[in-house]
């Protein structure tokens, strides 16, 4: 079977062969196109010739679902990230989960993260697996305080609790969830503890009252006011990454119509 | 014979298929038939017309259970038949998702940058 994943496990067996050799990992220098020999021992080889199959695999998908894949990119070295518009959360996630060439039949996490100074300020991160291949990769979403997301719960089961995890810590609304309830924070609590807007200290305390025998919640007084440091020193604090790599490498997914 | 050899696939929940080449042939087609209806240059139907293709093939050529398991080298039949049925609900739904269409969203500028302090060349 000509199926770009199946390669993959190959070449990465084929690799670690070759380690044996002496050709150990190597460097993800980016800028280079022959990558760099990794020798230190303690730092991660990345497998490229895994890596060139995950950027082929991402090609694959942005060349199917043109409509909703934005950007591909490869992050931390070796993993696959596909950013996809919210539009189309539902049709990516069934693609990957019922294509014959991807077969991520396995929603590890689904994770959230929150950048104020962004339009759409949450981002929200399915990751995937895919036991046939034996291979990762990660869809990433955005929307905003309003915009609800699709539920991914037809598609994966393990989705329901994650969302609502989601819900509960960023207020994203995800449509269509069956059962859409907080699952981490304490009954009656109000507000979102992940969002950056959300005061370190909260808005409430609790403490057991002994007069009235039992646990009271009053809203939260500082007996002192809350103080800022000034931390920043004069001084380049590190130096060595001032050129360090890119977080991410762009995988080019331009089509040529 | 091989069929009738095979107690069990190993696999929790997955029963030992009767008849893999009819189930095979049958969900192959449906999905060929469900590719129709997708625009020709889209390439999901290119490429998943290729994978259907390749495997009927080896279905309609092999008379050995075991031997189709090898030359399609993607586990045992059984879990073939689940992957011809996920394709089938897949290129269904692909139907009415149109997903070869051009870029349906973009993003702001800023929206895939990192870190977000720092503006997207």
């Amino acid at each position: 079977m000509s199926s770009l994943l199946r390669k993959l496990t190959h070449l990465s067996k084929l690799s670690v062969n070759n380690n044996y050799h002496g050709i150990a990992g190597v460097c993800h220098k980016f800028m280079s196109t022959e990558p760099v020999k990794e020798t230190r021992p303690t730092v991660r080889k990345i497998d490229h010739g895994a890596l060139d199959k995950l950027k082929d695999f991402g090609k694959y998908v942005a060349e199917c679902l043109p409509k909703y894949v934005q950007k591909v990119q490869i992050a931390a070295g070796d993993e696959l990230e596909i950013l996809i518009a919210p539009e189309g959360v539902l049709p990516v996630l069934q693609f990957l989960k019922d294509h014959h060439n991807a077969q991520f039949a396995s929603l590890v996490d689904i994770a959230g993260m929150d950048v104020p100074s962004r339009e759409n300020r949450f981002e929200i991160i399915y990751n995937l697996l895919s036991l046939r291949y034996n291979s990762r990769c990660r869809v990433k979403t955005y929307t905003d305080e309003l915009t609800p997301i699709d539920s991914a719960c037809e598609i994966y089961k393990a989705a329901n609790w994650y969302e609502r995890e989601i819900w509960d810590m960023y207020g994203v609304f995800f449509a269509n969830h069956p059962d859409l309830r907080r699952i981490l924070t304490d009954y009656g609590f109000e507000g979102h503890p992940f969002r950056k807007d959300f005061p370190l200290s909260g808005y409430v305390e609790v403490r057991y009252d002994d007069e009235k025998k039992r646990v009271v919640v009053e809203p939260l007084e500082l007996a002192q006011e809350f103080r800022k440091f000034d931390l920043s020193a004069p001084w380049e604090q590190f130096p060595n990454f001032r050129n360090a790599n890119p977080v991410a490498e762009d995988v080019d997914i331009k089509q040529e119509k | 014979m091989a069929n009738v050899l095979k107690t069990t696939t190993g696999l929790t929940g997955l029963a030992v298929s009767q008849n893999p080449h009819h189930t095979l042939g049958v969900l192959y087609s449906k999905i060929l038939r469900a590719l129709q209806k997708i625009p020709q240059d889209a390439a999901y139907r290119k490429y998943t017309e290729e994978i259907i293709n390749e495997r009927a093939n080896v279905v309609k050529n092999t008379p050995n259970i075991g031997e189709i398991e090898k030359k399609i080298g993607c586990g045992q039949v059984e879990e073939l038949i689940i992957q011809a049925e996920n394709e089938l609900i897949l290129a269904r739904k692909m139907i009415t998702w149109a997903p070869w269409n051009s870029l349906i969203q973009k993003p702001t500028v800023d929206q895939w940058a990192w870190p977000p302090a720092k503006p997207a060349n």
